[in-house]
């Protein structure tokens, strides 16, 4: 801001100068935004090789140290050794159903152990790097998938001390980049949606809303004026001092509300509407709906993708995408689950693939709560004034509607608080 | 002045004029008023902390009623699987038997065991297509459906059991979108409540524990300046010893329970408050419980020689699933409510922290400019006088 007010003050500056501080910004930027993502995926890179290397050096440490613990139980061969017995014991009496159920139970608990063996973890073979890589990013990111988990203490202990460094670096990156991407959305969505990048229509299109809103205006003085006659002549038939004052100093207030709305719309002119065109395009807020459009087409989008990659259906894509984003990961879908045996260089690419999209899905979630947020701060006051002066010629259904507008406030307070996006990515993640 | 306090008045009297018009008759009456606002002040707490705690706890009933209808109807295509197998197994193991016929021991082995090592691949292969040993019926009980709903709403998301219907699916997505904010909503009022009241707790041990007053009062005296109260700011420290005191109660209670090592306990603590939730400990879940039971009443109806001992531990065990269940619920929403309150505190310090550095660097940097000015000045005139 101040740079900006002294190379306003100065208009003769040197064209080096103005060079020089071209690059000052350029290095900026690049340093806050293209080094955060460096730091990140740095970061997430060398957790996956610290978890990999803990995971492989304790397996083997722990096989030389306590090999019984290690030598898988020969379930097959306890299983064999007790149906020999079952065989020798019944072969006198020859009956084969008796016979079968009772090799029947031997086979049942035979499952049993196999099917808890098998829920119970896979091996130290997941951690090749790429899985290791997916699980200290779902470890930075809080989703935690649990397909894979470490099995040794020391892997535990290093997993939660990550946490704690690596979450706040992962909000770092979050408020960063949904910055940036709020920024340039909303460039986009000037250019695009609001047709600014060709001014006649542009002016065109702010000259008819205009009208409209002046036409709100009068509507709202109207309705206004008509109000305060009616509290008026109520609060005179009923001569209590509190109800009088009271509507008098709602009507100041609501009146004040109403004639600064009108306010604005009557002051436009020409020079001004070119001003609003040629504007900045921070005051501009992206309506809700195009944010939430944003969020599902990213998911659907997700869907596709994975789709198409990991052999699931649209359901389960979406599924996956959004229990994903929303950093819950249950892990019963994970990609490069189904096709670890098939092939090797699939896995690789759908991790990084997968990688990618969480991260860049992330920061497009805490780019639309940024925005959303704006709009609700801009949006709520408005409707609070159009709720107010639109109700209620009598007391009851006035005050009523006095109860919702408080409310209103409330909650436009509470919104506020709570869509204010670095909390709510802070929260999203780490329970804030 | 009037309007305030008019404004204050409006929405508890909701259109009762009489109500208002008592209160405007005797203004004079200031202790009742002081009891009345207080009166009301505590009921508008109650209802926004307790409505919101009251909100999520029906939403998650009501979510895991949905659950359960959803998810029992969930026919396990793989539980006849498994079963066709073990029968063909056997039926396999029968015809080798009467084919060896116990004369040739080693052959007989080599047969069963080549039997046996098919249906380990065949059931390691169903198991990857989902099978759990478990039917629906047995996963999906309402405390680990409730524990479900919470684990999706908190965004703990552990895992250890999941929807495996479309329609489970479908419907999990939408109770997140909506039931997500919901908690964001009752963590934000949580924090705020908690903070609050460790504030104040803080506050008035801290005046306790000030045993010198007038040394403080005769100190301002001499200073002649009156200091007003100061504004005390809970240190972060304090937060995060509570945070770690929870963090220590909740491991030892688990670590006794679960017969889990302190250091998976610590473990399941911290990824579970960090949301990280990785589903490889979960209380009150262990694998095959409740299949085991069964299994135990089976083996005791058919077989008198076994021990009723048995069954009855195994019961317990079950039984003391369900409460473990419960108790975990509370422990994760209150140890969410606690870290809200300390992000609430602390981000009061370092907001102060902030302010406080950012005066300090100005000061430095203002510092810096003056003595390099007055370094770098004099030459810089010289040069200037000499070009000119």
């Amino acid at each position: 801001m101040s740079s900006r007010r002294s190379s306003f003050r100065r208009k003769e500056k040197p064209a080096f100068d103005r060079f020089k501080d071209h690059c000052r910004h350029f290095t900026a930027f690049m340093f806050s935004n293209v080094g955060i993502i460096l730091l990140v995926t740095f970061y997430t890179i060398g957790g996956a090789f610290i978890f990999q290397a803990i995971e492989i050096f304790e397996y083997e440490r722990l096989k030389l140290e306590k090999p019984h613990r290690f030598i898988a139980r020969n379930f097959s061969g306890e299983a064999l050794t007790r149906i020999w017995d079952l065989t020798s014991e019944n072969i006198s009496f020859f009956d084969p159903r008796a016979y079968r159920r009772r090799v029947n139970d031997v086979l049942l608990e035979y499952q049993r152990a196999i099917v808890k063996k098998q829920l119970k973890g896979p091996d130290v073979e997941q951690w090749s790097f790429s899985g290791a890589f997916l699980y200290s990013l779902t470890v930075i990111t809080t989703i935690g998938y649990g397909n894979i988990t470490p099995q040794s203490e020391w892997g535990k202990l290093v997993t939660i001390l990550y946490a704690i460094i690596g979450m706040p670096l992962f909000l770092l990156y979050l408020s960063n980049i949904g910055d940036v991407l709020a920024k340039s959305f909303k460039w986009i969505y000037s250019k695009v949606c609001l047709c600014r990048i060709c001014p006649g229509v542009a002016k065109r299109r702010i000259i008819r809303e205009r009208r409209k809103m002046r036409q709100l205006a009068r509507a709202l003085q109207l309705h206004d004026m008509e109000n305060a006659r009616g509290s008026s002549s109520y609060s005179s038939s009923n001569s209590t001092s509190t109800s009088n004052s009271s509507s008098s100093g709602d009507y100041s207030r609501s009146s004040k509300h109403s004639s600064s709305l009108v306010d604005v719309p009557f002051s436009g002119s020409d020079s001004d509407i070119e001003r609003e065109i040629r504007g900045s395009t921070d005051e501009i807020t992206v309506p809700v709906t195009v944010c939430i459009f944003v969020m599902v087409g990213y998911i659907l989008w997700g869907a596709l993708l994975f789709g198409r990659w990991e052999d699931w259906n649209y359901l389960d894509g979406s599924y996956f995408c959004l229990i994903s984003l929303s950093s819950i990961g249950f892990g019963d879908l994970v990609p490069g689950d189904r096709v670890i045996t098939a092939d090797r260089d699939k896995v690789e690419v759908s991790f990084i693939l997968c990688a990618v999209y969480l991260l860049l899905g992330m920061a497009v979630i805490a780019m639309c709560f940024n925005l959303m947020q704006v709009n609700i701060k801009n949006n709520i006051p408005c409707k609070k004034v159009t709720t107010y002066s639109f109700t209620g010629a009598s007391r009851p259904q006035y005050s009523s509607c006095k109860a919702r507008i408080q409310g209103l406030f409330s909650m436009q307070k509470l919104l506020g608080r709570s869509l204010s996006y670095k909390r709510i990515l802070l929260f999203t993640v780490v329970g804030d | 002045m009037p309007n305030k306090f008019q404004r204050k008045v409006s929405p508890m009297s909701g259109g009762g004029v009489a109500r208002a018009s008592s209160v405007s008759s005797s203004p004079s009456n200031q202790p009742r008023k002081r009891v009345k606002r207080c009166c009301r002040n505590f009921v508008t707490f109650m209802c926004t902390q307790v409505g919101v705690g009251a909100l999520i706890v029906i939403y998650a009933i009501c979510g895991a009623f949905a659950f359960m209808n959803i998810e029992r109807q969930f026919i396990d295509g793989t539980a006849d699987q498994v079963l066709e197998m073990r029968q063909n197994c056997s039926q396999q193991l029968w015809s080798i038997t009467e084919k060896h016929n116990l004369i040739d021991r080693r052959k007989w082995s080599e047969d069963t065991n080549a039997v046996l090592r098919d249906y380990q691949a065949q059931i390691a292969d169903v198991i990857k297509q989902g099978y759990v040993g478990r039917s629906p019926e047995q996963i999906w009980s309402f405390p680990a459906a409730l524990m479900f709903c919470l684990s999706v709403i908190t965004m703990i998301g552990y895992g250890n059991m999941v929807p495996r219907t479309p329609w489970g699916k479908g419907f999990t997505v939408i109770y997140a979108s909506i039931g997500i904010p919901l908690y964001i909503l009752y963590f934000l009022n949580m924090g705020r409540v908690l903070a609050r009241s460790f504030k104040f707790l803080y506050r008035s041990m801290h005046d306790c524990t000030q045993e010198h007053p007038h040394l403080d009062r005769l100190d301002a005296l001499e200073g002649g300046v009156s200091l007003p109260r100061k504004k005390i700011i809970v240190p972060s420290t304090a937060c995060l010893w509570v945070i770690f005191f929870y963090v220590l109660t909740g491991t030892v209670m688990f670590a006794n329970w679960e017969r889990w090592s302190f250091l998976n306990s610590f473990y399941f603590c911290m990824t579970s408050l960090c949301k990280i939730g990785f589903g490889d400990f979960v209380p009150g879940a262990s694998l095959t419980t409740a299949a085991d039971v069964n299994a135990a009443t089976q083996k005791l109806q058919e077989d008198i020689s076994a021990d009723p001992n048995e069954l009855a531990q195994l019961q317990s065990v079950a039984a003391d699933q369900h409460s473990k269940l419960a108790i975990n619920f509370v422990y994760m929403l209150l140890g969410m409510g606690l870290v809200a309150m300390c992000r609430n505190l602390m981000r009061e310090e370092v907001r102060v922290k902030l302010r406080e550095m950012r005066e300090d660097a100005k000061l430095c940097m203002e510092d810096t400019r003056l003595r390099f000015v007055g370094c770098c000045g004099s030459p810089r005139d010289g040069y200037d006088s000499d070009y000119y």
